[in-house]
C-alpha cells in the first residue's frame, strides 16, 4: 500500500519549492494588487528554507511526522510574515496526524489535506469566503473527502482536490477580503484573485502530481 | 450665427429707444446678450419658450435656436447629479456585460430606509413596468421578496395569477414562501396559487407521492406556465439569513455536496457558474426547478449587498435573470468581480501614464541582491549607529539597544517588517525600545527572532510588545509571547491602531498601525525608563495609542527591492487616500489636489475623530512615506498648523520628516496625539535612538 511517507514528502517539498520559485514574481504581482506585494517572496523563500533544512543528514530516513515538524520550524523561522505562522501551523498539524499514523496510506489522502487545512484555519481564524488561502484549502478538503467517500482511487482524489482548489482560487476574485491587509480595500478587492489561494492551489497541484506519480510507479 | 446676433443686437437697440413703455429690455446684468437672457428666462425663471419669445419680442423658433446655441457655447451646462449618473452608468454596464433586457440600479446611499426596503420598492417598480393583465407570476421567498410584495401597487391589472414558487415552510420567519406569494397577490389584486405542501420533504418518496396528489400537481403545473418570475438569491456566507431561516434542515451544512454552492435560488443551489449543485436535498425539494426558471420569459432578480456579490454573479452567469434590480455598490462589485471595467470617467480622464508605465516600469535601486537587501541595510545601520544599536547573537535582524536595560525595568520590544526605516530600528535606545525584531520587507519577523529580542529586553519585570495591528505580526508576536511565557517572561501586547482610514471609528481595534507608532513607542519607552511597573507601562502605552490618530495620502506607489516595480498603478492625476505603510493601495482613489486641499482633507478627517477644541494640545507629526521631500512636508505642515491655529489648538510638540516610511512611496501622513500633562511629561522624557534623541531639559 502506498503511503504518505518521507520520500513522498521530500518529493513534494522539492517540487513545491521549484514551482514557487518559478512563480515568485507572478505571486508578488497578484499580491501587489490587493496586498503588500510580498507573497511570492515569502512563499518561495519559505519553501526554499524547508528544502535546505531537509537536506540535513538523516532527514531522508526520518519518520514523516518529524520531517513535517522540521519543515514547519524551517518555514516559520525563515519568513515570519503572514504565511509563516499559517503554513507552519498547517505542517505541524499534518505532522501530528502522521506521528499518530506513520503509515497513513494514500487512500486516506483527504485526512492529510484536512490536517493541513485545520492548521491554517486554527492559526488564521479566517472563515470560508473571507478571500484567503483557506478558501482553496477548504475546497480541496471537501472535494477530497467527497471523492474518497465515492470510492475514487487516490490519484483521482488528489486531482479533484487540486481542481477544486484551482477553481476556488479563481472564485476568490468574486469575494470581498475580510482578513489580512486586503481587508482594508473592502469592495476594491473584488476582481482580484487572492494570492494565498493561488499559491495554495499550486501546492495542491504538486500534491496531485506526486500522488499520480507514486501510484503510477507502483513503488 | 453672426446674422442672428446682429439681428438681435439691432432689435435690442430698438427696444432701448422704446424703453420706458415698450417691451421689457434685457437687464444690464445680461450684458445685452440674448443667449444669456433667453437662458435665464427659460431655465431660471421657468418660462415656456413661447413666454420667452414674447418677453424678448422674438419668434419662438429664435428662442429655440438661442437655447440650443447657449448649450453648445457652454453658457448653459446640463449636469446630472453624480450619484444618479453613476447608477445609470452601472446599470448600462451591467446590462451590456450580462446581456440583460433591463437593469435598474438604485443609489448606494438611501438615508433612513434599509437596503432591503429600497430594493423592494425598486423591485416593485420594475415589476409594475413589466407585468400585464392575464399574466401568471411566480415569486420566491426571502426578505427582499416580501419587501417587493409589500411595495407593489395595484394598478388595476386583471386576471393575474401569483404562484408560490416553492412549497411552504413552518419556520418562524415572516418571509415564508406562502407569505411572499399571498402578499404579492393581495397587492396586485390577483389570485394566489399556493403550493399545498412543504418545500423540503422528509424523503424523495414523500416528494413523489405529494407531486402526484391532484391538488398539488395542479398547483405545480402553474409553475410551468409562468410569464414572469420575481426571485431573490441567497448568499451562503456564514452570516446569511438562509442559515437561520429554518427553511433548510441541517443537511445544508453537513454535506460536502454543497461546498461548491455559492448561492440559492428558490431553495435550489448553484455554483459560481450558475450550474445546479445537487445533493441530498435535490430530490426532497418541492418547487420550481432551475431549468423551469430559465424558461420563464421575464425573470426579475432583486438582490443587493456585498455579501451577495458571488451569488448574484452566479445567478447572472447561469441565466436566471433577464432583469436585474440591485444597488450601485453591489452592481459595481459584480462588474469588478467579473473583470469588467467600472471606471465611469475613463474616457474623460487625461491619458494615463500607460506608455510610460510599460516602457519604464523598472525602478532603479541601490541594492546588490534583493534577498540581501534587508540584512545588508541593517548591517549598514549597525555600523552607522553603534552608540545606539547592537546585534543580538550576531543576527542583524534581532537588534538591541547598545545600553542594556537596567535591572527591574520593564522591557520594551518593538518590531515589524523592514522597509519603514527609520522605523522601527531608529527607536531603540535609552528612553525608547530595548530591542527590535525586523522581518523581511513588509513582512513580520518570525517568532524565534521576537523571542530572542524578548530575552534581551527582559530583566524580570516583564516585557511590553508594541507593534502595528497586522494579521501577520499578530500571529508571529503572539506565538513569541506564548514561547516567552513558557520561559517565565510575562509579556503584555499593545497593538497600534492609529490609522483612521483603515476602519470606521466603531472598529477602532480593527485599525492598522502606521506612523502613530512613533508616538506610542516614545510614551511607552519613557514609562519603562522611569521604572514604572508593567501594568502602568501598559496603561500609558494604551493611553498614547488611544490618543493618536493618523491619515495618509499617497501620490506614487512604492517599489519592493524584490520586484523593483511599482506596487500598484496610480494614474498621473490621481492620489490614493487613506494609504498605509506597505505599498498597498489606499481606501479610495481621488483626483489629485493641491497641498492645501490635501492637507484640509486629512485635517477634516482627523477632526471628525478627535474633535479638538480651543485649549486642546497636540503633538503633531508630518511624516514622509519615503519619496516626499521636506520641502513638501513643510508646506503640508504650514496648512495643518493654520487649521489648528484657527481652532485655537496648541501644537505643543512637532516633528517633520521621515519617521515611518513605505520604502520609496511618494506621499505623506499626518499624525496627531492629543496631549494631557501626563503624556506631555512622558513625551519630554529624554531618549536616545538614532531617529529620535531628546536631551534632558
Amino acid at each position: 500500500m502506498h503511503a504518505i511517507d518521507t520520500p513522498f514528502l521530500l518529493l513534494v517539498f522539492r517540487t513545491v519549492a521549484r514551482r514557487l520559485e518559478e512563480n515568485r514574481d507572478a505571486l508578488c504581482g497578484l499580491d501587489g494588487e490587493i496586498g503588500d506585494g510580498d507573497h511570492g517572496t515569502s512563499m518561495a523563500n519559505g519553501f526554499a528554507a524547508i528544502v535546505t533544512a531537509l537536506r540535513a543528514p538523516g532527514m531522508a530516513e526520518a519518520p514523516p511526522g518529524q520531517l513535517l515538524r522540521t519543515a514547519s520550524m524551517a518555514f516559520l523561522n525563515d519568513v515570519g510574515a503572514t504565511v509563516g505562522p499559517l503554513y507552519a501551523s498547517a505542517l505541524l498539524q499534518a505532522g501530528k496526524v502522521l506521528e499518530a499514523r506513520p503509515d497513513l496510506p494514500l487512500s486516506e489522502f483527504s485526512a492529510f489535506v484536512a490536517a493541513l487545512t485545520d492548521g491554517i484555519a486554527f492559526r488564521g481564524k479566517a472563515r470560508a469566503g473571507d478571500k484567503t488561502m483557506l478558501d482553496a484549502w477548504l475546497a480541496a478538503t471537501h472535494a477530497a473527502r467527497l471523492q474518497e467517500s465515492l470510492g475514487a482511487p487516490p490519484a483521482d482524489v488528489a486531482r479533484k482536490a487540486a481542481e477544486a482548489a484551482e477553481e476556488e482560487a479563481r472564485a476568490t476574485a468574486t469575494m470581498i477580503a475580510s482578513r489580512g491587509r486586503a481587508a482594508r480595500l473592502k469592495e476594491r478587492s473584488l476582481g482580484h484573485q487572492d494570492p494565498g489561494a493561488v499559491s495554495a492551489a499550486l501546492i495542491l497541484r504538486v500534491l496531485a502530481d506526486a500522488v499520480a506519480d507514486t501510484m503510477g510507479q507502483g513503488r | 450665427m453672426s446674422a442672428a446676433s446682429n439681428d438681435s443686437a439691432a432689435r435690442g437697440a430698438d427696444r432701448l429707444k422704446a424703453a420706458p413703455s415698450g417691451p421689457p429690455r434685457p437687464a444690464l446684468r445680461f450684458g445685452e446678450d440674448p443667449l444669456v437672457w433667453a437662458s435665464w428666462l427659460y431655465y431660471e425663471e421657468g418660462l415656456t419658450q413661447g413666454e420667452v419669445a414674447e418677453a424678448m419680442n422674438v419668434s419662438r423658433p429664435t428662442v429655440n435656436a438661442y437655447l440650443a446655441d447657449a448649450r453648445s457655447k457652454g453658457i448653459v451646462n446640463i449636469t446630472i447629479a453624480a450619484e444618479r449618473l453613476k447608477t445609470l452608468t452601472i446599470a448600462r454596464l451591467l446590462q451590456d456585460h450580462f446581456g440583460l433586457e433591463e437593469c435598474l440600479v438604485i443609489p448606494g446611499e438611501g438615508g433612513e430606509r434599509s437596503l432591503i426596503d429600497r430594493l423592494g420598492a425598486a423591485g416593485a417598480q420594475a415589476l409594475g413596468a413589466l407585468i400585464r393583465s392575464g399574466d401568471t407570476v411566480g415569486i420566491t421567498w426571502g426578505r427582499t421578496m416580501l419587501a417587493v410584495a409589500q411595495a407593489t401597487e395595484n394598478r388595476g391589472l386583471k386576471d393575474i395569477r401569483v404562484v408560490q414558487a416553492t412549497g411552504g415552510t413552518t419556520a418562524v420567519i415572516e418571509y415564508t414562501p406562502e407569505a411572499c406569494a399571498r402578499r404579492l397577490a393581495e397587492s396586485l389584486g390577483a389570485r394566489s396559487i399556493p403550493i399545498s405542501a412543504p418545500a423540503i420533504l422528509s424523503s424523495p418518496e414523500a416528494k413523489l407521492m405529494l407531486m402526484n396528489e391532484p391538488v398539488v400537481a395542479e398547483q405545480l403545473a402553474a409553475l410551468g406556465q409562468l410569464d414572469r418570475i420575481i426571485c431573490g438569491v441567497s448568499s451562503l456566507r456564514a452570516n446569511s439569513t438562509i442559515h437561520s431561516s429554518g427553511f433548510f434542515d441541517s443537511a445544508l451544512q453537513q454535506h460536502d455536496h454543497y461546498h461548491n454552492a455559492v448561492g440559492s435560488i428558490a431553495g435550489r443551489f448553484i455554483d459560481a457558474h450558475g450550474k445546479q449543485v445537487d445533493g441530498p436535498l435535490t430530490n426532497r425539494t418541492l418547487g420550481i426547478e432551475l431549468d423551469q426558471i430559465r424558461k420563464v420569459p421575464t425573470r426579475v432578480l432583486v438582490a443587493g449587498g456585498y455579501d451577495k456579490v458571488p451569488a448574484i454573479l452566479a445567478a447572472l452567469r447561469g441565466g436566471y435573470a433577464s432583469v436585474l434590480v440591485t444597488d450601485a455598490a453591489t452592481g459595481e462589485g459584480i462588474l469588478r468581480a467579473d473583470g469588467a471595467e467600472t471606471e465611469p470617467s475613463r474616457l474623460s480622464r487625461p491619458v494615463e501614464a500607460t506608455a510610460t508605465f510599460d516602457t519604464r516600469s523598472r525602478v532603479k535601486k541601490f541594492i546588490n541582491a534583493p534577498r540581501d537587501a534587508v540584512t545588508q541595510a541593517l548591517d549598514g545601520a549597525l555600523r552607522a549607529f553603534p552608540q545606539f544599536i547592537s546585534p543580538i547573537e550576531h543576527s542583524p535582524q534581532a537588534i538591541r539597544a547598545t545600553t542594556p536595560p537596567r535591572a527591574g525595568k520593564v522591557g520594551l520590544v518593538i518590531g515589524g517588517g523592514a522597509g519603514h526605516e527609520p522605523c522601527f530600528v531608529g527607536y531603540v535606545g535609552p528612553g525608547l525600545a530595548d530591542a527590535v525584531a525586523v522581518g523581511n520587507v513588509f513582512a513580520s519577523p518570525p517568532p524565534d527572532r521576537v523571542l530572542t529580542c524578548t530575552r534581551a529586553a527582559s530583566t524580570g519585570a516583564g516585557v511590553l510588545y508594541i507593534y502595528g495591528n497586522y494579521t501577520g505580526d499578530v500571529m508571529n508576536f503572539d506565538m513569541a509571547a506564548e514561547l516567552a511565557a513558557g520561559e517565565g517572561i510575562e509579556v503584555r501586547t499593545i497593538l497600534t491602531t492609529d490609522d483612521v482610514a483603515s476602519s470606521a471609528s466603531e472598529d477602532r481595534a480593527g485599525r492598522r498601525g502606521t506612523a502613530g507608532n512613533v508616538f506610542v513607542f516614545k510614551i511607552a519607552g519613557a514609562a519603562c525608563d522611569r521604572m514604572y511597573p508593567l501594568a502602568e507601562c501598559e496603561r500609558l502605552a494604551r493611553k498614547a495609542n488611544a490618543a493618536t490618530f493618523t491619515m495618509g495620502l499617497g501620490l506614487e506607489p512604492c517599489s519592493l527591492p524584490e520586484t523593483q516595480r511599482p506596487s500598484f498603478r496610480l494614474g498621473e492625476n490621481d492620489m490614493e487616500v487613506g494609504i498605509g505603510i506597505h505599498g498597498e493601495p489606499g481606501v479610495t482613489r481621488l483626483p489629485l489636489e493641491t497641498a492645501d486641499a490635501a492637507a484640509d482633507r486629512i485635517f477634516d478627517r482627523l477632526m471628525t475623530e478627535m474633535q479638538l477644541m480651543a485649549e486642546d494640545r497636540v503633538a503633531l507629526l508630518v511624516n514622509s512615506l519615503g519619496g516626499t521631500p521636506m520641502l513638501e512636508l513643510f508646506i503640508l505642515n504650514r496648512r495643518i498648523q493654520q487649521r489648528l491655529a484657527a481652532r485655537k489648538v496648541a501644537v505643543s510638540r512637532c516633528l517633520v520628516g521621515h519617521y515611518c516610511t513605505s520604502l520609496d512611496m511618494v506621499g505623506a501622513s499626518v499624525t496627531m496625539m492629543r496631549l494631557d500633562d501626563e503624556l506631555l511629561d512622558l513625551y519630554d522624557h529624554p531618549c536616545a535612538g538614532f531617529a529620535w534623541a531628546t536631551a534632558a531639559p
